[in-house]
């Protein structure tokens, strides 16, 4: 294998293709760990490895391609692959479903994605204690089918559904559609192996690890190593806490004629306390306007609905009937108006699943115009909900002004727990990504910026979902975790000495003296 | 967002036989709002107006409108399946939450 002695922290950070010499050393250094089938070298399996569903600057996309990608198939080839590219200081970028929402598996340096998506099995089904063994390359749709089989359920169930995989929802610490009832991926899996920057092989839990669900041994490091977005390694193999199948489901949508009311009743439901509550969301006006353009449930409603409200109940069918019955009951003090069984069925069963959105919008002048998906979301308290949503409308409204490149599709706030304190707040956003140019680029990162301050003043964090990882918000990370962005890159130079896991990611650079350097790797 | 569509929209059978110019002539469409109109039974269109510059209108033959319009639903279908064993109704939810608030002998709205 060929090793360079850079010293350690001098990682160049060029975006430059590996020069042909460097590449084929690395693919022989690969070969004695890979079969050569694992090992991808051609344009399709690269091009195909740097695609992610949130638009970023198109005309730039050359620049972020990966050199080779890698399909390991256990811990140990990983940790191998690992070590060499340490030794070689050659960028590792950890690639899931490629479903992340923040760029966190876009190669910014080039080098070597390790796609895990041949760690998909399934190791263990622990039906005494309760707990699945997996390969972090399962989906959860596959898992679940599986554990039907045994009445069991394993609930991180975020709008991806199908496509993502549990290494990437380690990764970007998800948030689940039903945390609200059942927690979210942080409090669903229960530990995991984990391959750090430098190739050692690490048990990450609490405590010993394993299948213990709360520890009060040593340092807490789950939440450590998981929201990193791979600048930290590569979780290998989880064990996941499991739930009996849900017996039944229950998905009122309700109808108001103003927002004000919609609020008050989104909040009284998430602060009832039912058992069984799953989530409460909140739709806007901007986002009723945005469904009644394309959406069949909401064309035909009448002009006065103008905010929506859904709950979803899961659990035990005589509990899930009780509560939704006092779900039923707080909805109508507040004047709610059931949509019916047809649209509320039919609207949540397609919310786990939001690859299906109609991917266009609008010009000014109302003509239809492909359009890319992408949203902004924050963490944020009920009490601040209203006005970030004013501010946010405001910011994009703006935007809109400037170009048709930018289409409003509306805000939901969605509850992030069983007492109602935080929302995931999302605003949508079209973007007619083949108009997308340096100046359209620029004036939406700027508008990015904005919104995340927005987020920020309001004591919200920039993302309760998807991370803060891209040009526009990462700028403000150091100022949302203040001291503890210091600790973050304290924390990233000790366990990745040379810069390697996912380079060019979170600021995190700037833990390394060359920060600045951008010189070719070759 | 997502449009879906619950219910299996009513249409010829997939076993009628083709005729490639009734596949070819959608039920006359009927205005629904500003923006959209609609065909089949379920099924919605942007208005063909607002489909003149930037993306053009496609000509679908009705079996593959309604082969999606029916895919669709049977996805709903297999999520609801997928996630829990039975689903509720809420009108059954919403119609004892009232019986309960309406005064003794007072019959149901
Ligand atoms: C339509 C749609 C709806 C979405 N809805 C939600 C939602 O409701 N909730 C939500 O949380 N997110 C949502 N997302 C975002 C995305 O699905 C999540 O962030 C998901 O967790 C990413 O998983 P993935 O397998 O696709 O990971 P990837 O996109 O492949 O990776 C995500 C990040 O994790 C890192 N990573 C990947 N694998 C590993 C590993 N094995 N170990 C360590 N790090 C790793 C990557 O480097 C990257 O930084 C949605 C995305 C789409 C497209």
């Amino acid at each position: 294998m060929t090793a360079t002695a850079e010293p350690m922290g001098t990682t160049p950070l060029g975006n430059r293709p590996l020069e042909p010499a460097r590449l084929d050393a690395l693919v022989q250094a690969l070969r004695t760990v890979l079969a050569d089938d694992q090992i991808l070298t051609n344009k399709t399996d690269r091009y195909n490895r740097a695609r992610v569903p949130a638009p970023f600057p198109v005309h730039r996309w050359s620049e972020r391609l990966p050199d080779l990608a890698v399909l390991p198939t256990s811990t140990e080839q990983v940790a191998q692959i690992v070590r060499i590219a340490n030794e070689m200081r050659i960028p590792v970028v950890p690639r899931d479903g490629g479903t992340g929402l923040t760029d966190g598996a876009v190669p910014m340096r080039g080098g070597i994605v390790v796609d895990v998506k041949r760690m998909n099995q399934i190791h263990e089904i622990d039906l005494v204690n309760r707990t699945v063994t997996v390969g972090t390359g399962i989906s959860m749709l596959k898992l679940n089918e599986r554990l039907a089989q045994h009445g069991l359920f394993y609930p991180d169930d975020p709008a991806s559904y199908p496509c993502s995989l549990v290494g990437g929802r380690i990764g970007t610490s998800g948030w689940s559609l039903i945390g609200s009832r059942y927690g979210h991926t942080r409090d669903l899996v229960l530990s995991f192996d984990h391959v750090l920057p430098t190739g050692d092989i690490l048990h990450v839990g609490d405590g010993i690890g394993g299948k213990i669900s709360k520890s009060s041994s040593g340092f807490q490091m789950k939440h450590l190593f998981m929201g990193h977005q791979g600048t930290l390694g590569i979780a290998t193999k989880a064990t996941l806490k499991l739930f009996p199948k849900p017996e039944a489901e229950l998905s009122p949508f309700w109808a108001f004629d103003n927002y004000d009311d919609a609020y008050a009743c989104t909040g009284a439901l998430a602060r009832a306390g039912v058992a069984t509550f799953a989530g409460a969301v909140l739709f806007d006006e901007y986002k009723v306007a945005y469904l009644r353009r394309d959406d069949e449930a909401y064309i035909p409603q009448p002009g006065d609905v103008r905010a929506l409200v859904c709950s979803v109940m899961y659990g035990y069918e005589d509990e899930v009937r009780a509560g939704g019955k006092r779900l039923f009951r707080i909805a109508k003090e507040h004047g709610a108006r059931y949509l019916g069984d047809e649209i509320s069925e039919g609207d949540w069963a397609a919310r786990h699943d939001r690859y299906a959105t109609p991917l266009h919008g609008r010009t000014k002048d109302g003509q239809v115009i492909p359009m890319s998906w992408h949203c902004e979301d924050a963490a944020v308290n009920y009490a601040n909900v209203p006005a970030v949503s004013k501010a946010w409308h405001e910011i994009i409204a703006r935007l809109r002004r400037k170009s048709d490149v930018f289409d409003d599709w509306g805000m939901f706030a969605y509850t992030s727990a069983n007492t109602g304190v935080d929302y995931l707040t999302e605003i949508d956003v079209g973007i007619w990504e083949q108009r997308l140019d340096d100046a359209a680029w620029a004036a939406w990162v700027d508008a990015k910026r904005e919104i995340a301050a927005v987020a920020i003043a309001h004591n919200a964090s920039m993302s309760a979902c998807h991370g803060s990882c891209r040009e526009g918000e990462v700028d403000l990370l150091p100022e949302e975790l203040g001291r503890g962005f210091d600790v973050m890159l304290d924390v990233k130079r000790a366990l990745d000495p040379n810069n390697i896991m996912n380079p060019g990611k979170y600021l995190l650079d700037g833990a390394y003296d060359n920060a600045c350097e951008g010189t070719s790797r070759g | 967002m997502a449009e879906h569509l619950p219910q299996t929209p009513s249409a010829p059978a997939a076993s009628a036989p083709y005729r490639r110019s009734e596949q070819l002539t959608p039920p006359p469409a009927v205005p629904v709002s500003e923006v959209a109109q609609t065909t089949f039974e379920h099924v919605y269109e942007v208005d063909p107006r607002l489909m003149q510059q930037h993306v053009l209108q496609q000509v679908f033959p009705n079996w593959d409108t309604l082969r999606i319009m029916r895919s669709r639903a049977d996805h709903l279908q297999w999520m609801h399946q997928h996630f829990a064993s039975t689903v509720i109704s809420g009108s059954e939810i919403l119609a004892e939450v009232e019986a309960e608030a309406a005064p003794a002998g007072q019959p149901l709205r």
